[in-house]
This record gives C-alpha cells, sequence and structure tokens, in this order.
C-alpha cells in the first residue's frame, strides 16, 4: 500500500505547512512583508514545548504556554522590527526579517547549543490504524489539529466582527480606518495568531520528531514562501490548498523523481513554473 | 606577505568581485536577487569541470562566465514576469533548486563535490596576480559604468521602470543586460573561487552565501560602488582577523542586514551621503 | 495626413467598459483637446495611445507605423510624448537628469552602445533649456520630493518635450498650476504646437480648452459622443446633457 501510506505521509507533513504557512499569508496580505522571520517563531515553539516538558515534567502545560508566548513574540518582532519600516520598499522589511531570522537562529544555537535537544521521555507514542493505514497518534493528532484550528480561523473571518475588520483593513486600509476599524490592534492581533499558529505547528513537530535543533526552521522558512505565493497571498483557503498539495506532492517526488532533485527543491521548481505562468500565483490574491 | 595573507587577499578579492557583481543587477538596475549564490557555483562547477578534464585554466574561466551568464540571462527573463517581492522570491527559488540539483547529480559529484581541482598552471603568485588585476578591474568597470549612458538608463528603471519605457528605454534589453555582466562577473568569481580552494561542495553555494553577499551589498549601501567595496572587505576581514567572530560570523551578517534595513536602508554610503548633507547645510547657514 | 489613427479602441476593467469601440484620427500639426466628465475614460484612452494599457480590442497606427501590439518604449521611439495625469519623477534625479535622459534617447536606444557613452553635455543643456522653456528652469538641480505638483507637473512635459515628440500627449498638465501659471504653461504648448508638434490634450480647465484647442473630442462613459471645433461640440446637447449630469464635477475640477 504503498501509494495510500504516501499520500498519508504527504497529508501529515502538508498538515504542518499549513500551520505555518497560513500566519505568513495573513501577515502578507495585511502588510505586504515577506515575513521570513515566522519560521524562527516556529522553532521557538518547538524549543519551548522540548525545554518546558523536560524541565518541568509537563507536556500539557509546555503546549498550553507556547501558542501565546510565541504570539506575544511575533506581536513584539511587528512593534519593533516592522512597523518603523512599513513605508519602505518591500525589499526592505524582506531583508530585515532574513536577518532577523538568521540571528534567531543563530540565537538558539548560543543558548540551546548546536547539537538539538530532544524529550528526555516521549510523550506520546501510541501509533493507530486506519483499516491498513498506520500512524503514529502524534501525526493523526497533526492533521486533526491543523484541521480544526484552520477551520476556526476561516470560521473567525468570515463570521465574525474581528473578523469582518481583519477582512476590512485587507482590502483598503483607509476604508478600514474611516469606518472607526483599528487597524493597529487588527495587525497586533494578526501577529499574535499566526505566530500563535506557528507555535502549534512547533510543538508538534517537535512531537513527530522528537527532536528540535537550531536550524529547524531552515528550510520551511523558504518553503513557506513558495507555499504562500502558490496559494495566492492573503489567500488562506488558496494556501491550505497549496500546502497540502506540496506535502503530498514532496513524498510521492522523493520516491520517484529523488533522483533528479533534492526533496527541499521541489517546491521551488513548481514556484518558478507557476509564477512564470501566472505571474499572480496559483489561486489569484484574497 | 605570508601564505596566509595571500590566501586571504584572494578571499577578499573574489567576495569584492562577488558583492560588485550582485551590485550591478541590484543596486545598479534595481532588480533584487536573492540567489546570486548559484551564478557563483554556475561558474565554480564548469572551471572545476572543464580544468580536471584537462582543459587550460584560462578557457576554463572564459566558459565558465559564458556559461554563468547563460544561466544569469535566463533567470533574467524571470524579472520581466515578476518585480520586486516576487522577484525576490523566485531568485531565492533558482538557488535552492540550484543547489537541489547539483546535490543529486552524480557527475558533478553530488554533496561530495568535485576535489582535486588542478593547479591553473600560473604559480601562486601568477593566480594573486590574476585575482587582484581582475578585481581592479570590476571595481575600475563598475565606476565606469554608473558614468554611463547606459548606468543612466539603469538608474531610470532602478527607479520606475514603467516610466522609463514612456521616454523610450528599452527597459527588458537593459534588464537582461545587468544580468548578464553581473552574473559573468560571479562566474569568473566562481572559477577563481573553485581553483583557489581547490576542492568544490554544493553548499558553498548555498543560500547564507547569496545572503552573505547580499550583506555585502546592503551594508555598503545598495548602488554604491564604493560603499559595496570597503563592506566586502571588511566583512571578509572581520571573522578572519578576530577568532570570537568567526563563531559568531552567522550572528554579525544577520545582525548587519537586520540593522541596517531598520535604520538605515541606504547602507554606510547613505549614511555618509545624510552626514554631508547635514554638514553642508550647516555651512551654509553659518557662512 | 494623419499621425495618429485610433480605431475600434475597447478597455473594459472587472466588468466595467471603459472605452468603448472609440475611434478618431490626428492631423498632422493638429491642437486637439479631449474632454468628459470624470469617469469618462479619458486617461484610459490615453494610455491605450501610449502602450502603457494593452486594450481590450483595437487599433492605433502612429506615423503609418501599426503599433498596436508594440511596447511604450517603441511608440516613444516613434514620436510619442506623454506627461503623466499622475506625477511620477525618477525621484532618485535632479529634474535636469529627469529631461536629459528622455533628450538622450537615441544614447540609450542600443544598451552597448550606451556603454561607450559617456557624455551627457549636451543632453543636460537641452534639458536646462526645456525646463526653462515650461518655466522651472530654478528648480533645475532641487530633488523632486521637495518641490510642488505645479513643477513636477511641467517636470512631465518638459521630459515629454525631451523626445522631440512629433504627437504630444499631455494629460492634464495645468492641474495644481495656479492661473498665470496655467496661462503661460498653455501658451508655451500652443507655441510648441506651433512649430509643428501635433498636441492632444486632456484637461478639466475648460476655459484654457477653449481658448488654446482648435478641436475637441468628448469622451462620455467610455463613449466618443462629439468631435469637432469647440464652440460647435460645446453647444451640442449631449455633451451639454452630460457635463450638467456632472455639476459637482466641474465644480471639484475648478477647485
Amino acid at each position: 500500500m504503498l501509494f495510500i501510506d504516501l499520500l498519508v505521509q504527504g497529508l501529515i507533513q502538508g498538515s504542518s505547512y499549513a500551520l505555518i504557512a497560513v500566519g505568513l499569508t495573513l501577515v502578507y496580505g495585511l502588510l505586504r512583508i515577506l515575513h521570513v522571520a515566522h519560521a524562527g517563531l516556529f522553532t521557538l515553539g518547538a524549543y519551548i514545548a522540548v525545554v518546558v516538558t523536560n524541565t518541568l515534567g509537563s507536556f500539557w502545560l509546555a503546549a498550553v504556554i507556547a501558542p501565546p508566548i510565541v504570539g506575544l513574540a511575533g506581536m513584539l518582532v511587528y512593534r519593533l522590527l516592522y512597523e518603523p519600516i512599513l513605508d519602505q520598499p518591500p525589499f526592505v522589511p524582506l531583508i530585515a526579517s532574513i536577518g532577523l531570522f538568521i540571528c534567531m537562529e543563530e540565537g538558539f544555537r548560543l543558548i540551546f547549543g548546536p547539537y538539538g535537544n530532544s524529550f528526555d521521555e516521549a510523550p506520546f507514542s501510541a501509533s493507530l490504524s486506519f483499516g491498513p493505514v498506520y500512524m503514529q497518534g502524534v501525526e493523526a493528532a497533526t492533521v486533526v489539529i491543523a484541521f480544526v484550528l484552520l477551520g476556526a480561523l476561516a470560521v473567525l473571518a468570515a463570521r465574525t466582527r474581528l473578523g469582518t475588520a481583519w477582512r476590512a483593513s485587507v482590502t483598503d486600509p483607509q476604508m478600514a480606518q474611516s469606518f472607526g476599524i483599528d487597524i493597529v490592534k487588527v495587525r497586533y492581533l494578526n501577529f499574535f495568531i499566526g505566530s500563535a499558529l506557528a507555535a502549534v505547528a512547533g510543538v508538534l513537530v517537535a512531537l513527530l520528531n522528537n527532536f528540535v535543533e537550531p536550524t529547524l526552521g531552515s528550510v520551511p522558512s523558504y518553503k513557506m514562501l513558495a507555499i504562500i505565493v502558490l496559494g495566492g497571498l492573503g489567500n488562506v483557503k488558496g494556501t491550505l490548498v497549496a500546502a497540502l498539495a506540496l506535502g503530498v506532492l514532496e513524498s510521492f517526488g522523493t520516491i520517484y523523481a529523488g533522483h533528479l532533485i533534492d526533496r527541499d527543491a521541489i517546491a521551488f521548481l513548481f514556484l518558478i513554473i507557476v509564477l512564470m505562468v501566472r505571474p499572480q500565483g496559483f489561486f489569484g490574491k484574497a | 606577505m605570508g601564505a596566509y595573507e595571500l590566501s586571504l587577499l584572494t578571499l577578499i578579492g573574489i567576495n569584492v568581485m562577488l558583492a560588485l557583481s550582485l551590485n550591478l543587477i541590484t543596486g545598479f538596475c534595481g532588480q533584487i536577487s536573492l540567489g546570486h549564490a548559484a551564478f557563483y557555483g554556475v561558474g565554480a562547477y564548469t572551471g572545476a569541470m572543464l580544468t580536471t578534464s584537462g582543459q587550460p585554466f584560462l578557457l576554463a574561466l572564459v566558459v565558465a562566465a559564458l556559461f554563468a551568464a547563460v544561466a544569469g540571462v535566463i533567470v533574467g527573463l524571470a524579472s520581466l514576469r515578476v518585480r520586486e517581492d516576487f522577484l525576490a522570491i523566485t531568485t531565492m527559488g533558482v538557488g535552492f533548486l540550484f543547489l537541489g540539483v547539483v546535490r543529486q547529480q552524480e557527475w558533478l559529484g553530488g554533496e561530495l563535490g568535485i576535489s582535486q581541482i588542478p593547479e591553473t598552471g600560473l604559480g601562486d603568485g601568477g593566480f594573486i596576480m590574476l585575482v587582484v588585476g581582475a578585481t581592479a578591474l570590476v571595481f575600475a568597470a563598475s565606476v565606469y559604468l554608473k558614468r554611463t549612458w547606459m548606468g543612466f538608463a539603469f538608474d531610470s528603471i532602478a527607479d520606475d521602470e514603467d516610466t522609463a519605457r514612456t521616454v523610450g528605454i528599452d527597459v527588458a534589453r537593459y534588464k537582461l543586460t545587468a544580468f548578464a555582466f553581473g552574473t559573468a562577473i560571479a562566474g569568473i568569481a566562481g572559477c577563481l573561487y573553485a581553483h583557489y580552494a581547490r576542492i568544490i561542495v554544493p553548499d558553498a553555494f548555498g543560500f547564507t552565501v547569496s545572503i552573505t553577499i547580499l550583506a555585502m551589498v546592503v551594508v555598503g549601501g545598495i548602488g554604491s560602488t564604493i560603499g559595496v567595496t570597503i563592506a566586502a572587505v571588511v566583512l571578509t576581514l572581520m571573522p578572519e582577523l578576530f577568532r570570537f567572530v568567526n563563531d559568531y560570523k552567522l550572528l554579525l551578517y544577520g545582525g548587519l542586514l537586520l540593522l541596517t534595513m531598520r535604520y538605515s536602508p541606504q547602507g554606510f554610503a547613505g549614511l555618509v551621503r545624510q552626514a554631508a548633507a547635514k554638514a553642508r547645510s550647516k555651512s551654509e547657514a553659518t557662512p | 495626413m494623419s499621425l495618429l489613427d485610433v480605431s475600434n479602441a475597447f478597455v473594459r476593467f472587472d466588468g466595467v467598459t471603459a472605452v468603448n469601440d472609440v475611434s478618431f484620427s490626428l492631423d498632422d500639426g493638429e491642437f486637439v483637446g479631449l474632454i468628459g466628465p470624470n469617469g469618462a475614460g479619458k486617461t484610459t484612452l490615453l494610455k491605450v495611445i501610449s502602450g502603457v494599457l494593452p486594450p481590450g480590442g483595437g487599433r492605433v497606427v502612429l506615423n503609418g507605423q501599426d503599433v498596436s501590439d508594440k511596447p511604450p518604449f517603441v511608440r516613444a521611439r516613434a514620436g510619442l510624448g506623454l506627461s503623466h495625469q499622475i506625477v511620477r519623477p525618477f525621484r532618485s534625479m535632479t529634474p535636469v537628469d529627469n529631461v536629459a535622459l528622455a533628450a538622450g534617447a537615441t544614447e540609450t536606444r542600443n544598451p552597448l552602445k550606451a556603454l561607450a557613452r559617456t557624455d551627457r553635455t549636451a543632453a543636460r543643456a537641452r534639458a536646462r533649456e526645456l525646463l526653462d522653456l515650461v518655466g522651472i528652469g530654478d528648480a533645475a538641480e532641487a530633488d523632486p520630493s521637495n518641490l510642488p505638483l505645479g513643477y513636477l507637473k511641467r517636470l512631465e512635459v518638459a521630459r515629454a518635450l525631451a523626445l522631440e515628440p512629433k504627437l504630444l500627449l499631455l494629460d492634464e498638465p495645468l492641474a495644481g498650476l495656479n492661473h498665470v501659471e496655467a496661462g503661460r504653461l498653455a501658451d508655451t504648448v500652443t507655441a510648441i504646437n506651433g512649430q509643428g508638434t501635433t498636441v492632444l490634450l486632456i484637461e478639466h480647465n475648460l476655459s484654457e480648452v477653449m481658448r488654446i484647442c482648435r478641436r475637441l473630442l468628448v469622451l462620455d462613459q467610455g463613449r466618443l459622443i462629439a468631435d469637432g471645433a469647440p464652440q460647435t461640440v460645446m453647444s451640442d446637447a449631449r455633451v451639454r446633457a452630460a457635463y450638467l449630469g456632472e455639476s459637482t464635477e466641474d465644480a471639484d475640477a475648478a477647485a
């Protein structure tokens, strides 16, 4: 059942991509910033999971505090780095973000050591079977959590006042402001939610690999850029589809095209092809 | 000078060439590239493959420049389709794609790269003379180019390419020319590097290297030949002269990128210009 | 002989037809005003002529050459100069360099030849003449970001003139100028037209339009509704209806 196994592995990978990428696409939608350092926040979430579990002995405590801490860190990044340079051309915040991301990786290396950390005792190791498909409990949880959280986000955006304010701020910030929407508050909230979701992904990936290292975010950071472009910048649904599709594509690609191209380069091959054919991305802008 | 100083000089020359070549594309013509190391890599691999199969070094140098320029023009075509941050992602993607493909090619040595790259036949002294000469030439060409009508046209494209078109500038041809020149120089730098190190591995041309080159351009001041040259020299020397800096090399580059963009997006050259303008207005105010 | 032939130009954005089947010709040496209420499609039509905007249909023939599928730089080289409604100076350059770049269009025609040429003296001298001509010679070396709109509007005109165009497209060049400056620039444009340059002018300042143009084209909701001598056109019932429906717009334009 290689086919189904590959598909399932791809969906698991794609779910964690989706959790990270959604924050990035939200930031782009609102501020037109390619927030590369987002992947550093994802890594921070993973470190909190491992380090808090190992020192305080409770994984659940770690899992509960990681999203709000990382969410606050995301707000701080906006306040200290992006807000002062919002009026600059887009390459300025992009390069600043790359700089911050490198600093974060180096920071993790200095604080937590270069060789990576594991849970002293892996919290979950049960595996489940669905007919012919076996998967670890954590893997199943990753898919379920991703769908629940992103579904909740979609409802939030579509059905609540807050969501309306957010969508208005994306489409036309000035108009939104004249309707009394506090767009600064919307931006902070945007960074908080996006970063908290990345932290959830970090916790899940820490569990999946039972390992966290300083460069955990390196590959995702740039791959996420490919995903959000493919999904149509600022388009949450498109991002979700692109993330899952890429996960599946990679898991098949590794088997069938691994001798031609590195797994991590597949995303960019598609990115380049899509951008050249449809410069506005696969699903268009939100 | 001892062997260490000479080797350092070679490294400085190569980095200055790389930084100035990116400055030509990103600084002069305004086309951001986050994958410049790929062209450096094309030059290094082309040169290494040729000399290891017995071709003369100088031929390898020319072909390396040519191959890199062809790759550059192809990637430059992307700059006709996408702009600004989209171009940044595309060129970044090109960098990852280059590495992802090269790593899997057995005929290019895969992960292990190419080793036992032969001597150039110029001798150590001759090789260093070549590197220094090439660097000086690239510097002089940069200064000259900025003063020509080509440089003038580049200025307008970097500023506002749509308006440049309405005053008769063939933007596409100019962009491709910038990519061809810039990547050819990167190819030469790559071929020189391959014959300096005598061994090349894919990771020597990865994203970190692209960012390092970008850091030199950005910190020195996008578009400023002098600023970029100084930044390339200083950023190459610092980790070499101070061991403790070497351990935190990436932190230094990352931090500099961050601080430059946050506080002075025009880099060091921008700060100098501002200071000069301030001094001038002060002297005008108190004659 | 006709210098510009526009036939069946058609532009549609997001379901709105901005330019609807517009056809007209300009003879060599004419001075024509393009008027109509706001949102009538005047600027869009100008963008179709200059090639900035790819039309949904129609043809543009400039000086006998079909340029319908040609990019803006080819049209500029074929003799078309454009001044933008929303000013777009090269902000990294002084006004004199802005104009000199256009004045040196022959120098930049071929990139490799451009690489061999460094002398900007002639182009800069010509640029200074043109800046003086439009009345902003005092700002030749200023930073464009610090200049008022009236200066930047005239910089647009000077830059378009530097191309030595056969056809000059001017999109509201008088906006942002005071009464005296507007009258003077209008006279300058008239004098340039007197030397043989064909002019197509979009302008809200109707009194200036009536004073200087010898023929008017009127657009309303994307359609060409009138074409003829100014007095005849302005007494046309359809034109009056189009304008009366937009009385608030006139107040805006006057303000």
